[in-house]
């Protein structure tokens, strides 16, 4: 852990960087869990480097079945980890950062998960000069196809962002931002994947009606689902022109799409990525 | 558009005094009360009278159409069979040719649609084009789907003119003077069709090109998706194609009242041809780049 001495060197393969990164979760919850087993499954981490830290063992149980270490200690995880993640509800957090912030030191990368708490809170809350970021997942991050956005605070520079990105990007999609855009990908992202769940589940039902037996259904759904977001983001074309491809004059689905319209669906989606957004803002103000 | 002499135009109607009329004669059209002689005096037809009208002018004017007339009609919901059926007791192979136009003709922004009779030649559908090309877009389509374009852009400058009013409204409402609201609304319109039509793009790859995030456009967007915007204009669309295939319906069972035929002869009918020369219909040389005669 010493070894890692002041200022991370931007020129280090990120990929020999990884293999010798010891990782750290603090909290080991559904999206720790998530995060770790897509490292996992992507390769990029071994299990042995990685060590969570959680009160009780009620979550812990199925990190040691993935071969990671455990922990009641979140200091130990300070200790032994370069790279730490802090994936606390948000009401733990400040009391979690008081009781690390003696371990923290140049060499840790402290990249937050927690929903609602600032850079700028983070940054109050640990020794000055620390490399710390916030990183908002999704769920699907642990089928490695995630979508995940990052910010970084001031003593973060490109070495870790591209260390960050480049590990996670074996979890999905990961890019850096400005902060502010944490709060609208909670929105469009972080609880869209529950839209699409309703979604799907509304299009099962609809084939259930037409007479088509349930768990078929829902597997089609969620292909379909699937199979058009591949198309959306291997063509890179306008998702209107996919749409417009798929319309043959006089057919089903422009007959389908009529209906979708006089629901005015577009409108309650953008109400909905809006409402999460404005929630996420004023979540993170308590 | 310069495409034809006014001398060689001759026009018709039972009512002298209608405003067309004289708008027509300031032109130098051949005016005639007369529609047997504006058939003998022409080459192409255009038959731009009220559907239910059109078998009885049909009546009147078969006798007098020879093999070399192209009758074009541009009623709506008016079949080429139909036409044919009417002519086919005067002439045995007539030649029919339906269109669907639209108003923006006068400014020569016109969309049209034609499609080809039975005995209709190539050569004759490229010449009614090549006239209609001249006041806008002009293309051949299936017969099946002149009911869609009539719904499209037959009715679409209504829409458009609703929305016109509407936009200029809401300047009106943000302190703009009327007439400056309506300016700009038109030409944000005129200059959004000419983006599109003369751009690649997908209609939603421009719209998202002038919606900057958290913008003002996006906001106002918002609105028109949550007023169902897009699905009112489906529905017109729709509503406008049904209601002609229902008007056709009730053509072809000739479910005319003798009442209203009488009032509209009267009134507002009017029958316009240009004249051409068949034989030399492929030699005509259209000149579509000179201003408008009148």
């Amino acid at each position: 852990v010493a070894r890692r001495g002041r200022g991370v060197p931007a020129r280090r393969p990120a990929g020999m960087e990884a293999a010798e990164l010891r990782v750290g979760f603090v909290g080991a919850g559904r999206m720790a869990g998530g995060l770790a087993r897509g490292l996992l499954r992507a390769g990029k981490v071994p299990a042995s480097s990685i060590l969570a830290s959680a009160p009780s063992d009620k979550n812990l149980d199925a990190w040691r079945e993935s071969g990671c270490r455990t922990t009641h200690c979140n200091l130990e995880v300070l200790q032994e980890s370069t790279l730490v993640f802090l994936a606390t509800k948000p009401h733990v957090l400040p009391g979690v950062l008081q009781e690390i912030r003696p371990a923290v030191g140049s060499h840790h990368i402290v990249v937050s998960l927690v929903a609602g708490v600032t850079l700028q809170t983070l940054q109050r809350l640990l020794p000055a000069g620390t490399k710390v970021l916030r990183l908002m997942p999704n769920l699907p991050c642990v089928v490695q196809a995630g979508a995940m956005v990052f910010a970084r605070g001031s003593g973060a520079g490109d070495g870790e962002a591209a260390l960050l990105k480049s590990l996670l990007s074996s979890c999905g999609l990961c890019e850096e931002v400005p902060e502010s855009y944490i709060n609208i990908h909670t929105g469009l992202s972080g609880s869209g994947v529950a839209y699409v769940y309703l979604f799907a589940e509304a299009l099962a039902e609809g084939a259930v009606k037409m007479g088509m037996p349930g768990s078929l259904a829902s597997r089609i759904a969620a292909q379909t689902l699937l199979g058009a977001a591949k198309m959306m983001l291997e063509s890179g074309e306008h998702p209107a022109k996919l749409r417009g491809d798929v319309c043959t004059p006089g057919g089903t689905t422009i007959h389908a799409l009529h209906q979708l319209e006089k629901g005015a669906l577009r409108a309650t989606v953008m109400n909905a990525v809006e409402a999460a957004t404005i929630r996420a803002r004023d979540m993170a103000e308590d | 558009a310069g495409v034809l002499a006014a001398h060689k135009i001759t026009a018709s109607s039972p009512d002298t005094d209608l405003p067309t009329v004289s708008g027509l004669r300031k032109m130098g059209v051949n005016f005639t009360v007369s529609n047997k002689d504006t058939v003998k005096s022409s080459d192409v037809l255009f038959l731009a009278v009220k559907p239910p009208i059109i078998p009885f002018i049909l009546e009147e004017v078969g006798p007098d159409i020879e093999a070399r007339h192209i009758v074009v009609s541009c009623a709506a919901g008016v079949t080429i069979s139909s036409i044919e059926k009417k002519l086919s007791t005067f002439c045995p192979t007539p030649k029919v040719i339906r269109c669907m136009t639209n108003t923006p003709v006068i400014v020569r922004e016109g969309a049209t649609v034609y499609a080809t009779g039975t005995h209709a030649d190539v050569e004759d559908g490229k010449l009614v084009e090549q006239l209609m090309a001249s006041v806008g877009f002009c293309t051949e389509v299936e017969e099946d789907l002149i009911d869609a374009v009539t719904g499209l852009s037959g009715s679409g400058p209504a829409y458009a003119f609703t929305a016109l009013d509407a936009l200029a409204d809401g300047g009106v409402k943000m302190g703009l003077p009327r007439r400056l609201a309506v300016r700009l609304g038109a030409q944000a319109l005129l200059g959004a069709a000419k983006m599109l039509l003369e751009s690649e793009q997908h209609p939603g790859q421009l719209k998202d090109n002038v919606c900057s995030p958290g913008g003002a456009t996006i906001h106002a967007l918002h609105f028109l998706e949550s007023g169902g915007f897009r699905s009112l204009l489906i529905n017109a669309v729709e509503a406008s194609c049904i209601r002609t295939r229902e008007l056709q319906h009730l053509a072809d069972q000739e479910k005319i009242s003798p009442a209203a035929i009488k009032k509209t002869l009267l009134d507002k009918v009017k029958l316009e041809t240009p004249s051409l020369s068949v034989a030399s219909a492929s030699k005509v040389s259209l000149f579509t780049n000179k201003s408008p005669s009148s």
